[in-house]
């Protein structure tokens, strides 16, 4: 039985993936490839390590793909917080994509899915409402992050095109949010004050890990299929967020704020490089359009559920979200009435 | 009639219930409650004006001395909510938001310009519609006010979507506002999804040229573009609906540029009024002229088909026939109008 090779199992939803796809075709579908082993739990999951930054890293997953009949590939081995070494960050994600791309191809295998963000496309002022997978990736981003993506894409992309018998899928996924997820933003959630810029109050799009991992298996399932973005049912604005999350907000005008963001990234202290400033003044809006056509992927979870369902899980004790109660208590009634 | 039949069937099953379980009276006493609280948190949420007042008498009780940050939170939280609304549509354009304002926009439109809207009745009643309108003004008061002439005036009372240029989609605190009350940043992928849609949209083809026109250039429209929206006419076979607004080339008359000053901030120019920027923040105030917005006859395009957008030379002849006809309306108006502050 031809079997299913996921890189980054380590990761969040890598790991979410692994246990899924275990789920529907037992442990011996499937093989994980990372330099860390899966957990413990997955029973009789087939493990094999490669290290994707390491020279040769192509040849050693040529052996692996061969040996363990893989002909299907689900890379998502990314980083979803940005790192301040760069240069890491740009061996794995950038050269370990073309390392990865360059294996698949040699071992003949059918299809490689590759992990990636509606971040690719760059928070500018002139961004229709709504970017569709036609709109050209931000190659030259102020962010090193954004163009390890861009440029992993690309290599899948190239290798795809030499050896037609390699179809691709990148998976443009809104940003993550929801119960497990650990990234930059998830620890700015964390913060009493969240610092924003002065005057600006963009639509976000916070996709559920749920809709991340039906959305990938429904990929896995249909096959190459391009460029598709991963969005939620509906986008929240990101003051409406972080109001929500009851959040003292610090407005900053935006021509101080970079510098300032920049010395304390590289201090050692921020969470993230001042590019990303731009995501909070800018709309990154993408269209869930050709998911709906191609996958048949439908959002289940809105921007707010999402949000939602990440503030229960970080903060239980939070008295504040009605919803909950409210439900919780509705729950009690009804058992108490039956 | 009907409301009594309604209400027997309910009053019997809970009479019912209540035969059914008489010692759960506890129960229906703790489900009467979450009822209640349903209630108020429904209301809650209808009335989010009043949980500010509710946040600031509480912060103002409790003092300086008591403020924590979650106090704190709660507040800047009601203060938001108290006029945006939690959730806006796939453009970001947010109803609360835009009720909030409209009140000093009417006051605008009815007090201030005493807007003078003629020739409504040609924008089209449903369907998508272009609406190809003059900028001036430096601000883009022009758009709002022609959004609230069709808000008013037409008898469809529908929302017309402002495309809005990059550079006041760009700048802080004029970003969120305009995108809240409808407007959308001014690409061919927003016109063209919008059209789709049925919608209909606002554009000012003239773009920067226009709205920072000098003041002895007034009234003469500059050139329209690359004929972006005749190609989306085009596309979507929209009636394009020539606007002409006279009135707002003289509310921020452009005496001088100072573009190098804009620069550091990201305009594109920094005008000198007579105004602004010698008497500071009272220089925004813009002149009490008066205004008039008329909407010409509708030019359809359909007979050339959506593959007509491929061909410059067409797009441009229809681009420049659009410009001539909204010059002559535009000059129309000003031949007719005795005094800029009376009409």
């Amino acid at each position: 039985m031809a079997r299913i090779a996921i890189t980054g199992t380590a990761s969040f939803l890598g790991g979410r993936l692994l246990r899924r796809l275990v789920a529907a075709r037992g442990a011996d579908g499937v093989l994980a490839v990372d330099i860390t082993p899966p957990p413990t739990t997955l029973h009789g999951v087939r493990h094999r390590m490669v290290d994707l930054t390491l020279p040769g890293a192509d040849r050693r997953l040529l052996e692996v793909f061969r040996e363990e009949e893989v002909d299907t590939v689900v890379h998502a081995a990314f980083f979803t917080t940005p790192r301040r070494d760069a240069a890491y960050a740009h061996e794995l994600e950038s050269i370990g994509t073309l390392h990865l791309a360059a294996g698949a191809a040699a071992a003949g295998v059918r299809h490689l899915l590759l992990r990636s963000f509606t971040g690719v496309y760059g928070a500018r002022g002139q961004n229709p409402s709504l970017l569709t997978e036609e709109s050209k990736p931000e190659a030259d981003s102020g962010l090193s992050w954004v163009r390890d993506k861009v440029e992993a894409e690309a290599h899948a992309f190239s290798f795809s095109r030499r050896y037609p018998g390699l179809g691709v899928t990148v998976l443009r996924f809104a940003t993550l949010l929801g119960p497990g997820v650990h990234t930059f933003y998830t620890r700015l959630l964390s913060k009493r004050v969240v610092p924003v810029p002065l005057g600006y109050d963009p639509l976000v799009q916070l996709l559920h890990p749920d809709d991340a991992l039906e959305a990938a298996a429904l990929a896995l399932e249909k096959g190459p299929s391009g460029v598709v973005n991963v969005v939620p049912r509906a986008s929240i604005t990101l003051l409406t967020a972080l109001h929500l999350s009851d959040k003292v907000i610090v407005p900053v005008p935006h021509p101080v704020a970079y510098p300032l963001a920049e010395l304390w990234w590289g201090s050692g202290v921020g969470e993230a490089p001042s590019g990303f400033i731009d995501y909070a003044r800018f709309p990154c809006v993408a269209d869930g359009e050709k998911a709906s056509v191609k996958l048949g992927f439908r959002a289940r979870h809105s921007s707010r559920d999402a949000l939602e369902a990440y503030l229960a899980y970080r903060f239980p004790e939070a008295a504040h979200r009605a919803p909950e109660a409210r439900r919780a208590s509705e729950s009690e009634a009804h058992e108490v009435g039956a | 009639m009907s409301g009594q039949a309604k209400v027997v069937p309910i009053a019997s099953r809970r009479a019912r219930t209540k035969r059914r379980e008489p010692p759960a009276g506890d129960a229906l006493l703790r489900r009467r409650v979450v009822d209640l609280e349903q209630e108020l948190s429904d209301l809650r949420g209808s009335e989010r004006r009043e949980s500010l007042l509710v946040a600031l008498a509480r912060a103002v009780s409790s003092g300086a001395g008591g403020m924590t940050w979650a106090s704190l939170a709660r507040l800047q939280r009601a203060l938001y909510f108290a006029w945006h609304s939690e959730e806006t549509d796939k453009f970001g354009a947010d109803a609360r938001f835009a009720e909030t304002i409209e009140p000093f926009f009417d006051f605008l439109y009815a007090v201030w310009w005493r807007v003078e809207a003629t020739g409504t009745e040609h924008v089209p009643a449903s369907g998508p519609g272009l609406v190809v309108c003059n900028h001036s003004g430096v601000l883009p008061y022009d758009g709002l006010m022609v959004q609230l002439a069709i808000r008013h005036e037409h008898p469809a009372r529908r929302l017309c979507r402002m495309l809005a240029l990059d550079m006041f989609a760009l700048l802080p605190v004029l970003a969120p506002m305009l995108s809240k009350s409808g407007s959308v940043r001014a690409n061919p992928e927003n016109a063209e999804r919008l059209l789709r849609q049925g919608e209909l949209l606002g554009v000012f083809p003239e773009g920067v040229k226009g709205v920072g026109k000098r003041f002895h250039e007034r009234y003469k429209l500059a050139r329209f573009g690359r004929g972006g929206f005749v190609r989306v006419a085009l596309r979507t076979g929209a009636p394009i609906v020539p606007c002409a607004i006279v009135g707002a080339e003289e509310i921020h008359p452009v005496i001088g540029k100072a573009d190098w000053v804009g620069r550091p901030f990201g305009l594109p120019y920094f005008p000198l009024t007579p105004t602004f920027p010698w008497l500071g923040p009272l220089g925004l105030v813009p002149l009490p002229t008066k205004w008039s917005i008329d909407f010409g006859e509708p030019i359809e395009v359909t007979q050339y088909g959506p593959e007509g957008a491929e061909d410059p030379i067409l797009v441009n002849r229809i681009a420049e026939s659009v410009r001539e006809t909204l010059q002559q309306m535009i000059d129309g108006r000003l031949a007719r109008r005795r005094s800029v502050w009376f009409g």
